[in-house]
Parts: structure tokens; C-alpha cells; sequence
């Protein structure tokens, strides 16, 4: 999965969905530690998207200078 | 004689006739289109009335400064709008003539609220037609991304409250990133419907890039929303494909901008309060996930883990109970081989004891009949034994009888053989062989026979007929 490329929709509904399967025990062990790492990482993703400058969209908004 | 009028006097008679004609102010309804003041102060307008797009009356207005300076506050707090052309006005004139300047209206009052009415009149009509067109909730139907975090603006880059929007953005509390760019457009007058439109056009180019549309404009009481109530505006607006924010500074009726727009808000720091508020949302949203996952992991685990003891235990009883239950058949087992030993071997035992007796009573009739048979024999045994040993009784008698006869006869022969032999072992006697001068050595007491017998040194003895002597040998085999 292209991670870099997700976005807040997909990360917060994926989480939603893993928080929803531990929730109801669907997760067996090592996938419930799995999970949870991928839940660490798109969290991270997130608020590194919310908070840091993303080079690349500063780029865009230059060129509209232009 | 043709009456001749001089211009003058005509315009005079005009002038009298209008006089009299209009004695009094008269109330007018009309439309501005020109307005001009001069440096004075006064103010000067052309008043038109138009059925549909034809002008069908047109006629020059004054409002003298001292009546202007009370008249257009007056009408611009009450209406909201700024005194200028392209309004509908009722008005309080005199119908002035002046022979050199023509006709004109003296405006002595003004009522605002017909321009308010007509205003309200002309909106409602914006609004149905939006309707009727179905774009009137179009931009509310979208929806805000879940971030709004990128952010094209329309304003204008000196209004104060475009920097207010900035500052309220950049300084947010948490820190949040917003990427915004500014597409300038007049904010008022009449280049703003125009300016505001082809900003929106500027903005469609990267209508993927953006979350939202900011229409942000700092405040004032003197403001003239006119702008925002313009039906080509908002046919733009309703059908733009990002939801449009306004924050245009007002705190009266909605503008029909406000009405269509996805949300609307009062003023640009509000319109900034409200994207930093959606990002907060969606960032305390994250952190809810974060604690929860964290809770949930936890009680997972702990779950698991109570699961495992709880499997350890069962596991440890159930492990017992089958243990006790197998002793208890192997036990029970145990007993009935042992029962079943006890039989068997009570059995085998009286089968042996069967056997035994039967043998026993075998063996003593085999006894009984062997006995019988061996005294029959030994009866058979002793008449034939009789029977030999008198035969042999008689056989020994007559042998004793013959035995007698050849011993005599034996003995006679024997008798004269040996007095013929005596003679002959007289001369061989060793002492008379000695006596004919042989000897006899011996060594040791053993007699030699042979020189291998003997070695230098040996002592030997010599038997002669009369005595020995002691010798010791010196020489060997000469």
C-alpha cells in the first residue's frame, strides 16, 4: 500500500475499521499486533500531514504565482 | 401679428407654469443611474424609470450638500448599501426650472425603506430564480473534506480582514499546517461581481488541489453588500465544485452570497476559527482513535493472557481427572486380572490336583500290574535258573572229575621238566657268573649297562664275586 499517498479519509477509516475488529475480537494475537503497528504508523502519517510543511503542495501553491 | 416669445421668456413661462403646476414637494419614485458629487459637496444624479431595459423617463436630480450630508448617511445606515447608481429610490422634490439648466428635481428627503423593500423584493426574486433553476443548495450539498487544510481565498490583499484570516491560520494552537494562496478580486462596487467571478474561474484550474473556497472581506458599517446579492455571482458559487466559506463582514440580513455558500460566517477570523476547528476536529478524532487502540490493545492482551491462565488451569484438571479416571479403570482392571488370576489358577490347580490324583491312581495300578508281571517273571526266572543251575551242577561235577585226571598228568610232565631245567639256572646264577670272573657296575646302587650312562667324575662301584671296590671314572669311551 502506497502509504505516502493516503489520504486522511483512508487513514482515519482504516484505523476506525482495525479499532473496530479489536473491538469486537476479530483479531487473533500477532495480527492484533500487526494491526497495531499499522494504526501507529498512519497516525504518525497523519500528524506529520497536519503538521509538517509537505514541500510539495508548497510547490503547487508557487507555481499559482506564476 | 404672430406672438413671439423670446427662449428666455418661454423657459420663464415654464418655469411659472411648473410653478404653479407643483406648488409642493412631490414624492418620486425613480432609478439612479449616474450620481456624481462635486467638490462642494453637492450631489447630482440622473433619475431614469425603465420598463424593462428601455429608459421611458429620464430626468436630472440635485441634493444640495447640506441636505447630502444628512440624507446619505441616513440612507446608507438604513439600507446597508452605499448611496450610488443602480438603486431604486423614493424620494421627496421639487420640480425646479431653470431657464438656462432645464428641468430638475430637487431632492429634499429621501425614504430609505422603499429601496430596503424594493432590495428585499429584488433578492427574493434572485433567490427564486435560483431555485427554480435548482442551484440553490447545490454548494451546501458538498461535502467539507474531513481536513480542510488548503484553502484558496478570494479578497483583497490590503483588506484587514484578509491579514486577520492569515494570522488566525498561521497562529492556530496546534500547530496545524495551512497552505493557502490569495485570489485577489475587488471586494465591493460595481468591478467586484465581475473580479469575484473570474477569481472563482482561477481557482476551478486547481479545484483538485483545494479543500475550500474562503470569500473573506473585512467589515464596516458603511459596507455595500450590493455585490452579494447578484444573481450571475451566485449561479457561480451555488455550482462551484468546492464548498465556498464566506466571511464578508456584516452582521445584518444574509446576503444571498451567505445563503448559497456551504458555510456562512461573519467575519474572515470566524471563517479561519472555522477550518482550524474542522482540522481540530479531525485531529482530536485521531488521538481518540489513539488512546482507544492503546485500551483496546490492552485489554486484548490482558484478555489473552487471562484466557492462557484460565487454559493452563483447565488444562492441569482436565490433565488430573483423566489421570484419576485411567487409574480408576487400570485399578479396576487390576482387580479382575487378579480375580480372574485367583480363578484360573484355582481352576489350574484343581485340574492339577485332577491330574495328580488320576496319575497317582494310573501309577499305582501300573505299580500293582508291574509288580505282578516282575513276580511272574522272577517266578519264570527262578524254575529256569533252577533248571540251569542243575544242569551246570552236573556239568562241573563231571568237569571236577576231568580236571582231576589232567592236572596229574600235568604235573608229572611239568616235574620232570623242571629238574631238567634247575641245571641250567645253577650255571647262570650271577654269583657263579661273578665266580667266572665277570663283574658287575653299578652307580648308585643301579647297575650300568652302558658308557652312556657315565661321565668323568662319576664314582661307580664294581661288584666282583668276592667283594667291590669304589672307583672314580677318569677317561670316557676309549
Amino acid at each position: 500500500m502506497a502509504t505516502k499517498k493516503i489520504s486522511y479519509n483512508e487513514a482515519v477509516s482504516e484505523i476506525e475499521d482495525i479499532l473496530e475488529k479489536i473491538e469486537n475480537e476479530e483479531l487473533d494475537v500477532d495480527e492484533l499486533a500487526e494491526k497495531v503497528k499499522r494504526v501507529s504508523v498512519l497516525l504518525k502519517l497523519c500528524k506529520d500531514k497536519l503538521t509538517k510543511t509537505n514541500d510539495q503542495v508548497e510547490q503547487i501553491l508557487k507555481e499559482m504565482e506564476e | 401679428m404672430r406672438q413671439q416669445l423670446t427662449l428666455f421668456k418661454l423657459n420663464q413661462q415654464i418655469k411659472e407654469a411648473l410653478n404653479e403646476a407643483f406648488p409642493a414637494t412631490v414624492w418620486v419614485v425613480a432609478e439612479v443611474s449616474e450620481l456624481k458629487e462635486n467638490r462642494s459637496g453637492h450631489c447630482y444624479l440622473e433619475l431614469v424609470e425603465k420598463d424593462e431595459d428601455k429608459i421611458i423617463a429620464r430626468a436630472r436630480a440635485t441634493i444640495w450638500s447640506y441636505t447630502y450630508r444628512m440624507l446619505k448617511p441616513y440612507f446608507e445606515t438604513t439600507t446597508g448599501r452605499f448611496f450610488s447608481h443602480d438603486i431604486k429610490i423614493l424620494v421627496q422634490a421639487t420640480v425646479e426650472f431653470h431657464p438656462a439648466f432645464g428641468l430638475s428635481l430637487n431632492i429634499k428627503d429621501i425614504d430609505p425603506a422603499y429601496t430596503v423593500g424594493d432590495m428585499a423584493l429584488q433578492r427574493k426574486e434572485i433567490i427564486e430564480r435560483l431555485r427554480n433553476e435548482g442551484v440553490f443548495e447545490m454548494n451546501r450539498e458538498l461535502q467539507l473534506p474531513i481536513v480542510p487544510q488548503k484553502i484558496a481565498v478570494i479578497s483583497s490583499k490590503t483588506a484587514a480582514g484578509y491579514e486577520d484570516f492569515i494570522n488566525q491560520l498561521e497562529n492556530n494552537g496546534h500547530g496545524f499546517k495551512f497552505y493557502t494562496h490569495l485570489f485577489e478580486a475587488y471586494m465591493q462596487g460595481a468591478a467586484a461581481v465581475p473580479s469575484i467571478i473570474q477569481a472563482l474561474e482561477n481557482i476551478f484550474q486547481y479545484d483538485d488541489f483545494f479543500d475550500a473556497v474562503a470569500i473573506i472581506r473585512g467589515g464596516g458599517a458603511s459596507a455595500d453588500l450590493n455585490c452579494f446579492d447578484n444573481y450571475e455571482l451566485a449561479f457561480n458559487i451555488s455550482q462551484f465544485p468546492l464548498p465556498v466559506v464566506t466571511g464578508i463582514g456584516h452582521e445584518k440580513d444574509d446576503t444571498i452570497i451567505d445563503m448559497i455558500a456551504h458555510t456562512r460566517l461573519k467575519t474572515p477570523t470566524a471563517v479561519a476559527g472555522f477550518f482550524i476547528n474542522g482540522v481540530e476536529l479531525f485531529y482530536d478524532r485521531l488521538v481518540q482513535n489513539e488512546s482507544e487502540i492503546v485500551r483496546l490493545t490492552r485489554e486484548s492482551l490482558d484478555d489473552n493472557q487471562q484466557r492462557l491462565e484460565r487454559m493452563a488451569v483447565e488444562i492441569n484438571q482436565m490433565a488430573s481427572s483423566f489421570i484419576r479416571e485411567k487409574s480408576d479403570v487400570l485399578s479396576k482392571k487390576g482387580n479382575r486380572l487378579h480375580r480372574n488370576v485367583n480363578r484360573f489358577a484355582f481352576l489350574k490347580n484343581s485340574e492339577l490336583n485332577n491330574l495328580k490324583h488320576d496319575l497317582q491312581s494310573a501309577l499305582s495300578i501300573w505299580r500293582v500290574e508291574k509288580r505282578n508281571k516282575l513276580d511272574q517273571k522272577r517266578r519264570v526266572l527262578k524254575r529256569v535258573a533252577g533248571e540251569i543251575v542243575l544242569t551246570q551242577k552236573n556239568y562241573i561235577v563231571h568237569l571236577k572229575e576231568l580236571t582231576r585226571h589232567s592236572s596229574r598228568r600235568f604235573l608229572q610232565t611239568e616235574n620232570e621238566r623242571f629238574h631238567l631245567n634247575s641245571e641250567t639256572v645253577r650255571l647262570l646264577t650271577p654269583v657263579n657268573v661273578l665266580k667266572r670272573g665277570y663283574t658287575l657296575t653299578l652307580k648308585n646302587g643301579q647297575i650300568v649297562t652302558s658308557v652312556n650312562q657315565l661321565k668323568i667324575g662319576d664314582a661307580i662301584e664294581t661288584q666282583f664275586a668276592d667283594g667291590k671296590v669304589k672307583s672314580k671314572i677318569k677317561k670316557n669311551k676309549l
